[in-house]
């Protein structure tokens, strides 16, 4: 063998035992948790719920689902645990599809859970695509096939963040590594599972959630300039498609699993501007809340709450950071009102809730500045 | 087919590769068509719609080319037919790539609602450029009679079909035609897999790596003072890293097959004025634009002022060359305007004190820089007001954020800058000689250093283990 030859096979040799070294520290330290639970080392979580939920479903013990979107994306496990008398997982991915939700929804009812809690509005039936042509949707993970898991051993970026957690967990490094998780070095920085995109208790929470931002956001919105953004997607026909398929097909397969699913409290504001400024997107919103109400009342397992009509939430801009996301208070009462049942839609009229909030929507007047 | 995927590395390369030197031992063409073959796969890949075009395309200027070369034409006649050829290749070039642009901006101005939804086809840019030389080299009579596999593979050669460089026949096919080059060498192999393993680092780990960054100045959200400079300085070294890992990842994978492609790349951030950042950055394409644009309308033959004119024409088509878009326009002119004041400067302006040359040639490079990154903005952004927007933003010093998020994303944008300033680039690395075919003599039967050979094992196993599902070069869309 001549010596190019030699050193060819050496560089290809060397080449791939350091791919290996990689999977091989990736095994071993498993960030996402999603070979086994954390034992070996502490476990740290990734605010990046499209990726980290792969894990948190095949490591977490749980009874109970949270889904949904960046509405609920603040729900601390423990409130909801506390609230609802329940042991929940929070699998909600910020501006999720209805594809994505139910998809990770279904992986997640393998392991048997009794109940979900569906945070779900008619903005997620709008454009839905397949989960396998979503750029920043892991979905191999999620199947646990062959091509997720090895996607997920030798991964650079995954081994990155196995080498930071085992240098955390060496008790001399542990001070320095702990300093440089902070999200940006380090990408798995969250050590608690009810912290995970939980809002930290540092946050400017009444800076956020005010009416000015709300009346500021409601302005923006309304503007004739950005007013076409409230129509975006909205397509009645293709709405009620990705709710049969992506709502009523995951829960009529699992006939066993009790569904509380809750349409949110935006502000009023978010219905006030598709009347001012998009009159045909607010038809097409009271036409698919009719159908998906009507629908979810057919499925004995569905319980469906309303949340759009608490007046005392959605009235009071002083609750809200635009014209939908609602603060962490909220949250709270959101749980005291799905534990008490208080605004669960009547199988036998399940229009009615419907009918008053386009009563509120119709009484609101917008003050002037 | 990215060249940064597994069914690439794994799958296609080994394949062509083992195909194309056992068929080597049979004769000199079977490799050569084989290799047309495997490129051909290799773009249909992702683009099949325009295997048919790309095909059209070869058989159309080799045509043209048997005309001009073998057929003892009239000098007028010659002529129409090299009128004919080049005017072919731009209609089509002009209907894929800017009949849209041209639709948006006729709809634009006489309200009409003409809507045109063409798709681009991968690399149309790249082989009708590198046709269009062919064509006018055969014409002025440069050109030796080829045969047809050798020309279809010059044009489609996989290494180099879809982002470049942009070829010359002249450098290309006679290395084609060289029996030598059809048995396998184990020195260029390693030579290519670690100039390989180095695009493919700068690619998954450095470009892909800064990316985020880049919607701090381009994204959603109004930024601030130094957000919308570390999202233009992101940008600045994705793009650096982006083009100069693609470049060495070309010339890593033709020198395994023992064809030395030229350089494409030459550190251009190094460069001290804009004439010398043309001759590093896209160096194929400054090439080609001197020869077969700038130098036929003239030059600087025709006194400073024509020179100029010229120099803004040429650099205002580069620019459209590089998308359908007024943001290229815009960065077009940028660089030519930049190019004519670096003219004049050269013409009129002082000379440097020997005592603060050094100090002249930091403040050159900082300034040729700067020039750079601001005509960036333009490239990048998806509008001129947007482009006028970033731009404003890195001139109101009044709204700064530099919270601990900006604070990080500085000191990455640093140690990129520290990379494309002060490490060595590839072909230094590697002693790449491309005009006497050499690469690391010096390494050639000896022993590599051990250390030297597991680093850059560990570099191309760090770029495999970078490789993400959805990252595009670029360049792709030009």
């Amino acid at each position: 063998m001549s010596v190019a030859l030699k050193n060819l096979v050496r560089f290809l040799g060397a080449s791939a035992a350091f791919v290996l070294m990689a999977a091989a520290l990736n095994f071993v330290v498993d960030p996402l948790q999603l070979l086994r639970p954390a034992r070996l080392f502490p476990a740290m979580y990734s605010p990046d719920s499209r990726m980290q939920n792969a894990g948190l479903i095949r490591s977490q013990d749980f009874d109970t689902v949270l889904m949904g979107t960046s509405l609920a994306l603040h729900f601390r496990q423990s409130d909801i645990d506390k609230a609802l008398g329940v042991r929940s997982l929070k699998l909600v991915m910020s501006g999720s599809t209805s594809k994505e939700q139910s998809f990770v929804l279904a992986a997640a009812l393998e392991r048997h859970p009794k109940r979900v809690i569906w945070q779900m509005d008619d903005w997620i039936f709008r454009d839905a695509p397949d989960v396998d042509s979503e750029s920043y949707f892991p979905a191999d993970l999620y199947r646990r096939n062959a091509k997720g898991i090895a996607g997920y051993l030798f991964s650079g970026a995954m081994a990155r963040e196995s080498a930071w957690i085992l240098a955390r967990s060496l008790p001399p490094l542990r001070p320095v590594v702990t300093r440089l998780t902070n999200g940006v070095m380090f990408k798995f920085p969250i050590s608690e599972v009810d912290d995970i995109n939980a809002l930290r208790s540092d946050y400017d929470v009444a800076g956020f959630y005010n009416a000015k931002n709300s009346e500021a956001s409601f302005q923006r919105i309304s503007d004739p300039v950005r007013s076409n953004y409230l129509a975006e997607g909205y397509v009645y026909h293709a709405m009620v498609a990705n709710f049969e398929r992506d709502a009523i097909g995951l829960i009529e397969s699992h006939p066993d699993v009790k569904f509380d699913i809750y349409f949110p409290p935006y502000s009023i504001l978010q219905f006030v501007a598709m009347r001012d400024a998009s009159p045909a997107t607010l038809k097409i919103v009271y036409d698919f809340t009719a159908y998906a109400s009507q629908r979810l009342a057919r499925c004995s397992n569905v319980r469906l709450h309303d949340l759009r009509e608490v007046k005392e939430i959605t009235h009071d801009l002083g609750n809200y950071g635009d014209v939908i996301h609602h603060s962490p208070a909220i949250d709270l009462k959101v749980l005291s009102l799905l534990a008490r049942g208080q605004y669960v839609v009547d199988r036998t009229a399940p229009l009615a809730s419907l009918q008053r909030l386009k009563e509120q929507v119709e009484a609101y007047r917008v003050e002037k500045p | 087919m990215l060249f940064n995927s597994y069914p690439f590395i794994f799958l296609f390369l080994p394949v062509v590769l083992l195909g194309y030197f056992a068929l080597g031992r049979r004769g000199n063409l079977a490799p050569v068509i084989w290799l047309a073959l495997a490129s051909l796969a290799f773009y249909s890949f992702s683009n099949w719609q325009f295997v048919a075009l790309l095909v059209g395309s070869v058989a159309f200027n080799y045509g043209i080319g048997y005309l001009l070369i073998a057929r003892k034409l009239r000098p007028p006649l010659r002529f129409v037919v090299l009128t004919a050829g080049v005017a072919g290749d731009l209609v089509v070039l002009g209907i894929f790539k800017y009949a849209g642009f041209l639709a948006a901006n006729f709809n634009a101005l006489f309200s009409t609602g003409i809507t045109l939804h063409i798709l681009l086809p991968v690399g149309i840019s790249f082989y009708t450029f590198t046709q269009i030389a062919f064509l006018v080299d055969a014409y002025r009579g440069n050109v030796a009679r080829y045969a047809l596999p050798h020309y279809a593979l010059f044009v489609t050669y996989f290494p180099h079909l879809i982002a470049g460089p942009i070829l010359h026949h002249k450098d290309m096919i006679p290395q084609f035609e060289r029996a030598e080059t059809k048995r396998p060498d184990a020195h260029l192999i390693l030579c290519g897999l670690i100039i390989f393993a180095i695009g493919l680092f700068k690619k998954t780990c450095l470009a892909d790596g800064i990316q985020p960054l880049v919607s701090l100045a381009f994204g959603p959200n109004a930024p601030t003072f130094d957000q919308a400079w570390i999202g233009a300085l992101a940008y600045t070294f994705q793009l650096y890293f982006d083009f100069s890992g693609y470049s060495d990842m070309a010339i890593g994978i033709s020198l395994m097959f023992g064809i030395f492609l030229p350089l494409n790349f030459n550190s251009p951030y190094k460069a001290r004025n804009i004439i010398d950042f043309w001759r590093r950055w896209h160096m194929t394409l400054s090439q080609f634009l001197r020869d077969y644009l700038y130098i036929p309308l003239g030059g600087n033959r025709h006194g400073r002022i024509l020179r100029y004119v010229n120099l803004m024409i040429t650099m205002l088509l580069g620019g459209l060359w590089h998308g359908a878009a007024w943001t290229f326009v815009a960065w077009g002119a940028l660089h030519g305007a930049y190019l004519c004041i670096n003219h004049a400067w050269n013409n009129y302006g002082p000379d440097v004190a020997p005592r603060f040359v050094r100090l002249a040639d930091i403040a050159a490079l900082i300034l040729t820089f700067l020039s750079v990154v601001v005509a960036w903005v333009f490239f990048r952004a998806d509008s001129i007001d947007t482009a006028l927007y970033v731009l404003s933003k890195m001139a109101d010093p009044t709204h700064i954020a530099f919270g601990k998020g900006e604070m990080a994303y500085a000191l990455f944008v640093a140690i990129y800058a520290m990379v494309a300033w002060f490490a060595s680039n590839t072909q230094e690395i590697m002693g790449y000689d491309h005009a006497n075919r050499t690469v690391a003599e010096k390494l050639r039967g000896l022993r590599l250093r051990p250390l030297f050979l597991y680093a850059t094992a560990a570099v191309l196993a760090f770029g495999i283990l970078g490789i993400q599902q959805h990252s595009e070069f670029i360049y792709f869309r030009f």
